[in-house]
């Protein structure tokens, strides 16, 4: 409504913001469960005396910083780009809303970028108790790194009293905060173990190898009872609604649910694999097994998150297509042709029908659907139904269909938009 | 279609409008000074061997050390002016951006890469051959990147040509037609090869105090390239005063005059950097140049409000305010600043030891 829409057809419906997020927060979580990881191993070198451990928190090391600090950190610019660009109202309202949250994550950041560069190179340099002491303060960073950046994206799903009062407390600390920390913690450390398998799979020395992989098997199975407990709970703090339509009411998430539930007993599984005395060349293909499936295994907990905010983009505030809840009824009203600021088409004629229909699908339908794209594909679902059925698709928008938003739109507009459907997606 | 009706209805600040800009004139400040050091000292590494052949390879392993340093901080420091930007100039951004979509997010892209080919430039032994490939595309991709966001600044400024959007919503606009976008760019790629040469003059300064003795040819050459790029810098900047609109130093508005002033001032400082620099007095010839970095970023500022008065006004936007999250920020601030010094000190004094 307030900004320019970019239109996006095949890589739409979301599917931008799903790749480079599950990404980024993969790599993200890493940063925080590996800044643990490494200090805790370099004690477990220190104390045993084992220059052999110790060599290999120093490659942990490298690998760590080149990929938390490379392509963790640019995809995390990445998800600010992404967002700004899909939905701009709703950056701006978490920008405006939470400015002075990101701003002390981003102290954090900085922290713990010098942190981690003085950590890598001074392995030799510093003494023992100085080196441990900047890996510990690495590893405090990146988790109040995890502490800020939780209340804000919980605030997305869960914004509890912040939409009646808008005081930065309420949805910072909001109904989820602390749920989902812990899930988020436990979570970390799982993937801190995931990557020890990884690297502890190209050690050459073969005892050493066992010993490595043992040890991070335990980073992956001792945490997950943890986790399971965290998600529990989370689950437990999700207001009815949501837990409806994520568990029951929205088909698309099925898939995502099935993944979930599936990957838990493959992890357990395959940390304790991963603890059998195995040849180097099968522990690696192991290794890269497990990282896949810990990826999977968020990748779906994100979907499923990321859906259970449907049809808001802020919960209870914001709809998917930026219209405000409060706003609903008097948008309907007046039409959005009328109210957008980025229309070109504001008055229909038999010319510019086709062209109008497509401005109301990019304002109202684009921020969800892609046009022939891997995520929600609006032509699929237009073709699998007939033109009555579409029709009665649109009736029953936010009601039978709680995952969308009601339609914004005048009913003259609702009939352009289902013509630009059946006409132009349709073909 | 008039730009005033497109412009998007910004939300509400939590604190004073002022605060937002100081710190926004901060953290631009620190990242306009990494990314000097980062492209400065990158371009200089990478073209240094055209003429100096392999010669130039002891500096260029120093370089090689540093630049993923610098790419880091660059970045890490790029998040925060561009947080502040957001709050107080989000419909603008945000608009400009879209209009720009793929070339904007393609940044990431083009950033990752450049970061890791700077990181293989650092990591491999032959850097006068396969390893100048590495440290072209590195330097290439930020060349990429800095036009891509001089004109983000350009669309940004300009809400009249936005209308363009209608002929084009797949985000592949660049505003070409600007007549200042070339020469503000060659004014910051320029600035930023003198200060990348002022900071390997100092790098090595800071070493010869610390006793090594590899650095007197490095720091004359550093000197050099400041010098040099500073002298051509004077005439991208004349270049890019010329293509401003008038506006831009009316010394009839307000905005104007300071504009001027900070334009002069910036010449007034840059002038003993040169001359500190060409007698070997390298730490002065930094401060000098620090000060003419913070004028032209304040330059910047006022010219981005004149660009936009016709539209809006920073006292125009709506405030509620809020001020405890702000405080929590500045305790954090100071708290990561000790623990960054304690860190740095630590490092520093460990090195000594060496």
């Amino acid at each position: 409504m307030n900004y320019p829409v970019w239109q996006l057809g095949f890589l739409g419906g979301g599917f931008l913001i799903a790749v480079i997020a599950i990404i980024h927060v993969y790599i993200a979580q890493f940063a925080v469960g590996g800044g643990l990881f490494l200090v805790l191993t370099e004690h477990l070198a220190r104390s045993r005396n084992d220059r052999a451990i110790l060599d290999y928190v120093r490659k942990h090391t490298k690998f760590f910083l080149l990929l938390t600090m490379v392509a963790g950190a640019l995809t995390g610019v990445g998800i600010w780009f992404t967002i700004s660009l899909l939905n701009p109202s709703a950056t701006s309202v978490l920008i405006h809303t939470f400015v002075f949250a990101w701003g002390t994550e981003w102290t954090f950041f900085v922290i713990e970028i010098v942190s981690l560069f003085i950590y890598y190179y001074t392995f030799d340099r510093l003494s023992r108790r100085n080196h441990l002491i900047i890996g510990w303060i690495y590893f405090g960073a990146a988790w109040m790194s995890l502490f800020v950046i939780n209340g804000i994206i919980d605030f997305m799903l869960t914004p509890g009293a912040w939409v009646a009062d808008n005081n930065f407390w309420s949805g910072f600390f909001n109904p989820t905060f602390w749920p989902a920390l812990f899930f988020r913690t436990f979570f970390s450390i799982i993937i801190a173990g995931l990557f020890g398998f990884l690297t502890a799979s190209f050690l050459k020395d073969k005892e050493l190898r066992t010993t490595m992989l043992r040890y991070s098997a335990k980073w992956l199975l001792v945490p997950f009872v943890l986790f399971l407990a965290a998600s529990w709970w989370y689950k437990a703090s999700l207001p009815p609604h949501i837990e409806q339509i994520i568990f029951q009411k929205m088909p698309q998430l099925r898939n995502a649910i099935t993944i979930f539930l599936a990957c838990s007993p493959l992890l357990i599984l395959g940390g304790l694999i991963m603890a059998i005395r195995m040849p180097s060349g099968l522990s690696r293909t192991m290794a890269a097994a497990m990282l896949v499936i810990g990826f999977m295994y968020f990748g779906a907990f994100e979907f499923l998150r990321e859906g259970g905010r449907r049809p808001y983009i802020i919960y209870d505030y914001m709809y998917s297509n930026a219209i405000l809840k409060k706003d609903m009824a008097q948008v309907a009203q007046a039409g959005i042709l009328k109210q957008a600021k980025w229309i070109e088409h504001r008055r229909i004629s038999r010319y510019n029908v086709r062209a109008a229909g497509r401005e109301l699908f990019n304002v109202l339908c684009l921020s969800c659907h892609s046009i022939g794209g891997p995520l929600n594909d609006i032509r699929q679902q237009v073709r699998r139904n007939s033109p009555e059925e579409l029709n009665l698709i649109f009736a029953t928008m936010g009601r039978e269909r709680p995952y969308m938003p009601p339609f914004a739109g005048n009913e003259f507009e609702k009939q352009i938009l289902i013509h630009y459907l059946n006409t132009s997606i349709r073909r | 279609m008039e730009a005033v009706s497109l412009i998007p209805t910004p939300d509400a600040l939590q604190v004073h409008w002022f605060w937002l800009h100081l710190l926004l004139t901060l953290t631009t400040f620190l990242h306009f000074v990494a990314m000097n050091i980062m492209l400065g000292t990158g371009f200089i590494a990478f073209a240094s061997p055209f003429w100096r052949g392999n010669d130039i390879m002891p500096l260029n392993g120093h370089i090689a050390k540093t630049l993923p340093y610098s790419i880091a901080f660059t970045i890490n420091l790029g998040v925060a002016p561009l947080l502040f930007l957001q709050v107080l100039y989000g419909q603008f951004l945000y608009t400009s951006s879209i209009l720009m979509a793929v070339y904007w997010l393609s940044i990431v892209g083009l950033l990752i890469v450049s970061y890791y080919a700077a990181y293989v430039y650092r990591l491999i032994d032959d850097r006068g051959g396969i390893g100048r490939l590495y440290i072209g595309a590195a330097v290439l991709l930020l060349l990429i990147v800095s036009f891509l966001y001089s004109n983000n600044v350009s669309i940004m400024q300009m809400p009249e040509v936005w209308s363009r959007y209608f002929s084009d919503r797949t985000g592949w606009l660049l505003n070409l037609s600007d007549p200042a976008l070339i020469p503000r760019y060659l004014h910051f790629i320029a600035s930023a090869v003198a200060m990348g040469g002022l900071a390997i003059a100092l790098y090595f300064e800071i070493r010869k105090r610390r006793g090594a003795t590899d650095g007197e040819e490095w720091i004359r050459l550093g000197c050099k390239w400041f010098t040099v790029a500073t002298i051509i810098n004077f005439g991208f900047g004349f270049w890019f005063l010329g293509a401003l609109p008038a506006a831009a130093y009316n010394s009839a508005t307000l905005g104007g005059k300071i504009f001027f002033i900070l334009v002069v001032g910036s010449v007034v400082t840059i002038i003993p950097s040169v001359a500190s620099a060409q007698t070997g007095r390298i730490i002065s010839a930094a401060a000098w140049a620090l000060v003419t970095i913070l004028l032209m970023t304040l330059a910047r500022d006022i010219l981005r409000l004149t660009y936009l008065k016709p539209y809006f006004s920073l006292s125009e936007l709506p405030y509620i305010p809020q001020y405890s999250p702000f405080i929590i920020f500045l305790l954090a601030f100071v708290g990561g600043g000790f623990l960054v010094g304690w860190m740095l000190k630590t490092v520093w004094n460990a090195k000594e030891v060496a």
